[in-house]
């Protein structure tokens, strides 16, 4: 595949700004490691030996314990099963007979970030421990909040990137639209999103939050509703622009359809526009579900996410580790996504290329 | 529809330009949103009632001669701060949404009953009534009403205003068939004798404790009220005038309430209301979280704050306000009928519906472990709906321990016997997923515990935390799956109610669990109808067996003490509280709870300069098990 030079020219330039380029890297590799956080972050093993066959409970369905010799039909606990198959060696050792040869390996984070974990000897939130494997402490509930942080982690940004996709469309669409045909079409579009912009959207996601319990899709959905609007005015503006310029005439002179004309010629020409906000959107995505899960308002419980921890943390600042991690966490990752949209601006900036007279 | 009236003006700003029809004035009705305080509008037109003459011979008697509970130390006077965490939808008592939290407010303000009963003796004493007497038949039982009782507006209460509770409460207009139906089956007429004197008569011959207790009722302000299609909208947002201690003196809509003390209250010097009730103002704000309450308490900006939760009481109520003394913490403990509290499965729900399900559930909830670790063993395990009244408990059932081998058992009955990728029960594609709803963030760490415990068995519950008015009226209406509530207690077990047919199929009802059981119907009739207390109580164990039996409810936990903690200045008796206490500092008669506290200005005044300069006092914390039961 060919690039055009100027799309050379820009990556070029981004990958000068060095800030920007290592974070874009950074964040580029934790999406790629969420995406196999099962295998990184998990109470499931990666693999099972036993009684001389593999199993591989991380994406296949739950293992009940009978099927690794132990006595329940619920879900392994692989960590007990863990000790459990220690146990075996060292009384076969003790016996001297042969080991079954039995062994699993645990994720580095053996806890998955539903699950509850107690202790004897006090009650949760437990403080950072590298014996119990909690690196960064429990929640009040005894859940891992590393476990949580990732999994809130890959949820926000999933969440993020489907809430700009959804905006994109609808308001590059509308914005193209408004600027390509003007007139009274724009006025009247103008207008409506005018009003549109000025209904509260959290009080309608607070209303909504007390009727129906918001799932993922919903809450999508209500922020699709009242989060359109941001875009269109950008894109309008820039297809009034390009529209006036002479090679939009030629391609009209040549026949071109409406439509060609506004995917084809006036679209790639305001490419950067919306490659530009891309990363403020994903900011104002993943800090909007943070707000609303903290308000209580979000994603039900319990699914993991950095609002309800926040919350927490907020709620206990007596145990500092709930608080300090996800404020850390988010503060780097607002800080890395915002390197990354400077760098983007800046490799983008029209003044480099254009030249107006 | 909240969200029509945000969009409506928005809507009208947009088409501005064209001339807009000026507003149309309606006289006939206010503003149904307004907040209108206690006004006494039909004063001339006061509904009067005949009265019928008093039959000979009846023995009038009185209550006098057990002790006063209240301190006779107290002061009058200070603003007492508390906070509710919801804003209620509703100032009426009675009608569609009145049931929430602020209800136990004006309820307790505004039904100052006939008589009441001692907290520590229990036996009756006399509050609006003072002499009562009881008729041969078994289900009478007449008043002579205290002559100096006023409302909050001055007028005096006679036996009209009761009269006229009978004519309201059987109105369809109050749209409350909870109340329609008390006031037409359990209690069947009032009459006037003279104006000070009435008698009620019960359905059906009762045990004598139990006519004054059931048949004992307030008065109702005839001179505010104006009962028509239109009542339930027009007296959303009236306060109305009570015989009680305070009035509502201001209200700031989504923002806080506040009562004001009635100051030549008619019970000041009455031997059992007196001392009672000290604070001049109570401001009642909404604060939607209890954390940030609790902060707002720690700055002193509230008087008190429950610390029953264990992470309360171990880990937030420590600190410099309380090593220094500013802040005293109290265990205090009760021998009182237990809140219900615990999982309330509707049977509506084609799921719920099976009996082998709702058994499976029951040995599906790990409560044993949700008591031993996240709550510290600070909680019991509440063994019944029902518990701790006394005789009437049912002293042979024990709740139904986790046990994933019973619950596999019942499940596989109910045709649940494969797991499904997630270890979810699943019956021909159906999984075995049900949604529980609550009300308090605080307790999401339980639920998701007792989640993570359910998958064992195969099951999912999905928790589904709402806001306090929204969540009441989702159960009231009969929405819910599985609902998380406590009822509060009463007197003697109330199963009509909660699980009598004629509750099941209307809504609005406490009857939450839809329990429809002919059996139970028959039983619960003879229990409402009995007369001797023997009987009752043996009917009450049977009802309470065909329950734990029908497994519709699955108690949770029980706290038979209060703990609280408070700022110095806010003073109780040398004993505390009674034995019936709910809550030590509560400013009215909410619940069990006997508005003993008072403010003393002076030690509120020498504990803020001593905080000023870091002076500190002995720390506090008391531990009462005056009550407590073994």
């Amino acid at each position: 595949m060919r690039l055009r030079p100027q799309t050379v020219k820009q990556w070029r330039r981004f990958r000068s700004i060095r800030r920007g380029y290592w974070s874009l890297l950074i964040i580029g590799a934790l999406l790629a490691l969420t995406l196999v956080a099962e295998l990184l972050v998990n109470s499931r093993a990666i693999v099972v030996r036993y009684d001389g066959s593999y199993y591989f409970p991380t994406y296949s369905a739950f293992m009940p314990g009978r099927q690794f010799g132990l006595d329940y039909d619920y879900e392994t606990n692989y960590r007990e099963l863990a000790a459990h198959f220690a146990e075996q060696r060292e009384a076969a050792e003790a016996s001297g007979t042969e080991a079954p040869g039995n062994w699993l390996i645990l994720p580095p984070v053996p806890y998955n970030p539903f699950e509850t974990d107690f202790r004897d000897d006090a009650f949760p939130p437990y403080p950072p421990s590298l014996s119990t494997q909690h690196y960064l402490g429990t929640d009040v509930a005894g859940r891992d909040i590393l476990a949580r942080l990732v999994y809130g982690f890959r949820l926000a940004m999933a969440f993020a990137v489907l809430l700009l996709l959804c905006n994109y469309v609808v308001g590059i669409a509308v914005g193209c639209a408004m600027g390509f045909w003007g007139g009274a079409f724009d006025l009247i579009f103008q207008r409506l999103i005018e009003i549109w912009s000025n209904v509260p959207f959290l009080y309608v996601i607070m209303i909504v939050a007390s009727v129906i319990v918001p799932n993922f899709w919903t809450l999508i959905g209500i922020m699709v509703v009242f989060g359109w609007m941001a875009m269109t005015w950008y894109m309008r503006t820039s297809t009034y622009k390009e529209k006036a310029r002479e090679y939009v005439d030629a391609a009209r002179a040549l026949g071109a359809s409406s439509p060609r004309i506004v995917f084809r010629h006036i679209l790639p020409n305001t490419i950067s526009i919306i490659v530009t906000f891309i990363p403020f959107s994903v900011a104002t995505g993943v800090t909007a579900l943070t707000a609303l899960d903290y308000l209580g308002f979000g994603l039900p419980p319990p699914t993991p996410s950095w609002g309800e921890l926040l919350a927490q943390g907020t709620a206990n600042l007596q145990s500092p580790w709930i608080v300090t991690s996800v404020v850390v966490a988010m503060t780097l990752v607002l800080l890395m996504v915002a390197y990354v949209g400077e760098a983007i601006r800046e490799a983008f900036d029209p003044k480099q290329f254009t030249f107006y007279t | 529809m909240r969200k029509l009236a945000l969009l409506a003006p928005l809507l009208l700003f947009g088409c501005g330009g064209s001339e807009a029809p000026p507003p149309e004035t309606d006289t006939t009705t206010d503003d149904a949103d307004a907040v209108t305080l206690e006004e006494t509008r039909f004063v001339d037109l006061l509904p009067t009632y005949d009265s019928v003459p008093l039959p000979e011979g009846l023995e009038w008697v009185t209550n006098n001669e057990d002790e006063v509970f209240a301190s006779p130390e107290a002061k009058r006077g200070g603003t007492f701060n508390t906070y509710m965490l919801g804003f209620p939808l509703t100032l009426r008592m009675v009608g569609p949404d009145s049931n929430g939290g602020f209800a136990s407010y004006l309820r307790a303000n505004n039904s100052v009953g006939l008589v009441a009963i001692h907290p520590n003796t229990l036996n009756f004493i006399p509050m609006l009534a003072t002499h009562w007497a009881f008729a041969d038949d078994g289900k009478t039982v007449y008043y002579r009403l205290r002559p100096e009782a006023t409302w909050s507006d001055g007028l005096p209460i006679t036996a009209d205003d009761f009269m006229y509770t009978i004519d309201f409460m059987r109105s369809e207009h109050i749209v409350d068939p909870w109340y329609n139906n008390h006031y037409t089956n359990n209690i069947v007429a009032v009459r006037k004798h003279d104006d000070y004197t009435i008698s009620v008569e019960g359905s059906t011959p009762k045990p004598r404790e139990e006519i004054l207790y059931e048949y004992g009722f307030g008065p109702t302000p005839r001179q505010f009220h104006k009962l028509d299609e239109n009542w339930v909208v027009d007296y959303n947002w009236r306060a109305a005038p009570g015989p009680g201690p305070y009035r509502i003196s201001h209200v700031e809509k989504g923002q806080y309430v506040t009562f004001e003390r009635v100051d030549d209250w008619w019970g000041n010097d009455v031997k059992y209301l007196a001392n009672r009730f000290n604070p001049d103002e109570v401001r009642i704000t909404v604060i939607r979280d209890m954390n940030v309450a609790w902060e707002y308490f720690m700055r002193g900006e509230l008087d008190t704050h429950p610390v029953v939760m264990p992470n309360f009481w171990h880990e937030k109520a420590v600190g410099e306000e309380f090593d220094n003394g500013y802040i005293q913490k109290i265990k205090f403990y009760t021998d009182t009928p237990q809140p219900s509290a615990g999982f309330w499965l509707n049977q509506n729900d084609p799921l719920l519906a099976d009996h082998n399900i709702r058994l499976g559930l029951a040995h599906s909830m790990n409560i044993e472990r949700l008591l031993t670790t996240l709550l510290r063993g600070d909680y019991e395990r509440l063994k019944m709906h029902h518990e701790g009244y006394w005789d009437y408990t049912n002293p042979n059932i024990e709740p139904r321990p986790f046990d994933l081998d019973k619950a596999d058992e019942y499940f596989a009955a109910a045709g649940f016997t494969t797991r499904g990728p997630d270890g979810i029960r699943v019956r021909d594609g159906q999984r075995l997923a049900f949604s529980v709803v609550y009300g308090t963030q605080e307790h999401t760490p339980r639920f998701v515990l007792l989640r993570e415990e359910a998958r064992k068995a195969g099951v999912e519950l999905n928790l589904q935390l709402m806001d306090a008015s929204a969540y009441f009226k989702q159960i009231l209406e009969k929405q819910h799956q599985i609902a998380s509530m406590a009822w509060s207690t009463s007197l003697t077990p109330r199963f009509w109610e909660h699980y009598h047919s004629d509750n099941a199929k209307v809504t609005q009802t406490n009857n939450i669990t839809a329990t429809n059981n002919p059996e139970l119907d028959q039983l619960i009739t003879e229990y409402e109808d009995a007369t001797d207390k023997p009987t009752r109580v043996r009917l009450a164990h049977e009802i309470q067996q065909i329950i734990h039996d029908m497994s519709q409810f699955i108690p949770t936990w029980k706290v038979p003490y209060t703990r609280e903690a408070n700022w110095r200045w806010v003073r109780l008796p040398e004993w505390y509280g009674t034995r019936t206490t709910d809550v030590l500092f509560d400013f009215m008669s909410t619940a069990n709870s006997t508005g003993l506290l008072w403010i003393d200005e002076d030690i509120k005044a020498e504990t803020l300069a001593a905080r000023e300069e870091g002076v500190a006092f002995d720390p506090v914390t008391i531990t009462d098990e005056t009550w407590r039961l073994e």
